[in-house]
């Protein structure tokens, strides 16, 4: 074992308390951030995602209203509720929990959602940003993964990175998050030819595919750092575990860093959910006083 | 010289004939007139001599053409005004805004201003984040002109190595976005990546979109590869102006594969994409089936 790895639940209670004193003062200012998540049907994992949501958002001085639908829930209904939480000043951001019934287009319903309100960045306007530069609402799995990069002593400027995984809400706003900061960046994907050549050319990997054991030690440049955003149940004599895209035991002894799953990447999206709240209640806050209150 | 030279002005031309066609069956079958509407704002003499061109085009294409010139001093109210009015004018399928704006009108509130469905340049934030994601989107004519080139001539880009060499809003980002969506591997180079020769040297398909002229050597270029160069650089040679890419036309030639000449390669390409992103704008707001081979 020679990577050091990477704590992401520390980096997360960071993150979370500079987000807990914006909140603070944005509470002084008559603007206390609050989210509304939005549930449909009954899911374990959804359920997961909820908890962990509500204890940082409650670590953070942030507002957090789950709300349950039932499965039979149409997208028009879901739809005007969405409409409803726009137009509310008390709601700052709107969280979709997935995964959604077959029959609700989620695609639709991020759209619906006003893109200052877009905490999760998923709204084509929050991702148009990332691509142009502009940081304000990212997706947040997208968001940790660069952070945690940006948190090592390497420069991201002029760094080869490979990002493998082309996804729309993860491996693609990697690569433009990436590209702002100067990195050169290759993105791999299921029908890339020599992945293995593309990754071991990299001075940072980043995987985002969802198949356990995909990166193995020898794909890796010795003390490239590996981000490893994946997240799959396996089976184990010992019971269920979760694990990411890397083969953890052999990469970590050819890496510089790597993030550990769980306790990576996952951690620091939560605390990007919080960051991005106390940003969009900002940003409201600075409309609001732009449009009606005379800039005051 | 051994490579394929790749004529831009007969493909142009020939996109054009077919938008043409589609036109003609469009207003035969559904007696639909595919509209675009430009809009220049002051009296640059180059944005003048664009504008009268597009306008040229789209009425040979059997498109309407709506040419709004405003003067100079123009105020932002009257430029939204306008916007917001072709916005809703259902004869108006496509809205360009011929940019440079003057300096006191704010480009990026302007664009972003236009109906997504409408911004038949691909500029708006919703259409970039769109892209981003793999959604239908509209797409900026530059990197769609390149990659219906692309296509032509290699059929499926599936698998292939692609470099980009330029990270700008207008070409770079989405032309790398569009190699990704046909399943290529895609590496964004820029002025900090570190070994741009050896990066250059590994593509299938190389794009060269800086604005530095002739800055890229033939033994930049892979043998066989598909070189593709989008700068257009004004340069004076022994006495004379000329307009060059940005690769060395000469040395190129001799080991790609195929390869884009400037004048006559990619610029052509972008009013016909122009024309083409209206007629698709025209079928999507009436329902129909859009045109094959005509968008992303």
């Amino acid at each position: 074992m020679s990577a050091t790895i990477i704590d992401g639940r520390a980096m997360a209670r960071r993150i979370q308390a500079a987000a807990a004193v914006e909140a603070a003062e944005l509470a002084r200012a008559g603007w206390a951030p609050r989210l509304v998540s939005l549930s449909v049907g009954a899911t374990a994992a959804a359920e997961l995602y909820v908890r962990n949501q509500r204890r940082q958002a409650a670590a953070a001085g942030i507002g957090f209203e789950a709300r349950d639908y039932p499965a039979t829930i149409s997208a028009e209904e879901l739809g005007g509720v969405i409409a409803g939480l726009n137009a509310d000043p008390r709601v700052h951001g709107i969280v979709i929990q997935r995964p959604l019934p077959a029959a609700i287009p989620v695609r639709a319903l991020q759209r619906a959602i006003h893109p200052l309100k877009d905490v999760e960045g998923l709204h084509p306007a929050s991702i148009g940003n990332i691509v142009y530069d502009d940081l304000a609402l990212g997706p947040c799995t997208a968001r940790a993964a660069v952070e945690i990069l940006r948190a090592l002593p390497l420069d991201p400027a002029g760094l080869e990175v490979t990002v493998i995984g082309h996804s729309e809400l993860v491996g693609k706003p990697v690569a433009f998050l990436l590209m702002g900061l100067g990195a050169t960046v290759t993105v791999c994907h299921a029908l890339s030819r020599e992945v293995a050549a593309h990754a071991r050319r990299a001075d940072a990997v980043f995987v985002a595919v969802g198949r356990p054991g995909l990166v193995t030690a020898e794909m890796l440049k010795p003390g490239a750092a590996l981000i490893d955003i994946g997240i799959n149940r396996v089976e184990t004599p010992e019971g269920p575990r979760l694990v990411g895209d890397a083969d953890f035991e052999t990469c970590a002894e050819v890496a510089g860093w790597i993030t550990p799953v769980p306790g990576g990447v996952g951690p620091v999206t939560v605390a990007m959910l919080m960051q991005n709240a106390v940003r969009a209640t900002r940003m409201q806050m600075e409309r609001y006083r732009g449009a009606y209150a005379g800039g005051q | 010289m051994s490579a394929k030279i790749i004529d831009g002005k007969a493909f142009a031309a020939g996109v054009r004939g077919r938008v043409a066609s589609h036109v003609a069956r469009l207003k035969a079958d559904h007696g639909i007139t595919p509209g675009l509407a430009v809009v220049l704002v002051g009296e640059d003499p180059a944005s003048e001599v664009y504008v009268r061109s597009k306008g040229k085009s789209t009425v040979e294409a059997g498109m309407n053409s709506y040419e709004h010139k405003l003067d100079a001093d123009t105020s932002e109210a009257t430029l939204l005004a306008l916007i917001d009015a072709l916005n809703k004018d259902p004869a108006v399928n496509g809205i360009l805004v011929q940019l440079p704006l003057p300096k006191h009108l704010d480009a990026d509130l302007v664009i972003n201003a236009i109906d997504p469905a409408k911004d038949v340049d691909g500029f708006h934030i919703s259409n970039v984040g769109l892209l981003g994601t793999g959604q239908k989107s509209m797409v900026p004519c530059t990197p769609l002109g390149c990659l219906m080139m692309l296509r032509d001539h290699h059929g499926s880009l599936s698998g292939l190595d692609a470099v980009v060499v330029g990270r700008s809003n207008i070409v770079g980002k989405p032309m790398a976005q569009l190699l990704l969506g046909d399943s290529c591997t895609v590496t964004i180079a820029h002025s900090r990546t570190k070994d741009l020769a050896e990066v250059c040297r590994r593509a299938d398909i190389l794009v060269a979109a800086v604005g530095r002229p002739e800055m890229i050597p033939g033994d930049w270029v892979k043998p066989g590869a598909t070189v593709i160069d989008v700068g257009i650089n004004r340069i004076e040679r022994d006495g004379k102006t000329k307009l060059v890419g940005d690769v060395h036309y000469a040395s190129c030639a001799e080991v790609a594969g195929a390869i884009t000449p400037v004048p006559g390669g990619v610029g052509p390409m972008t009013i016909a994409c122009l024309l083409a992103n209206t007629l698709t704008a025209a079928c999507r707001a009436n329902g129909l089936p859009e045109p094959e081979g005509l968008t992303a």
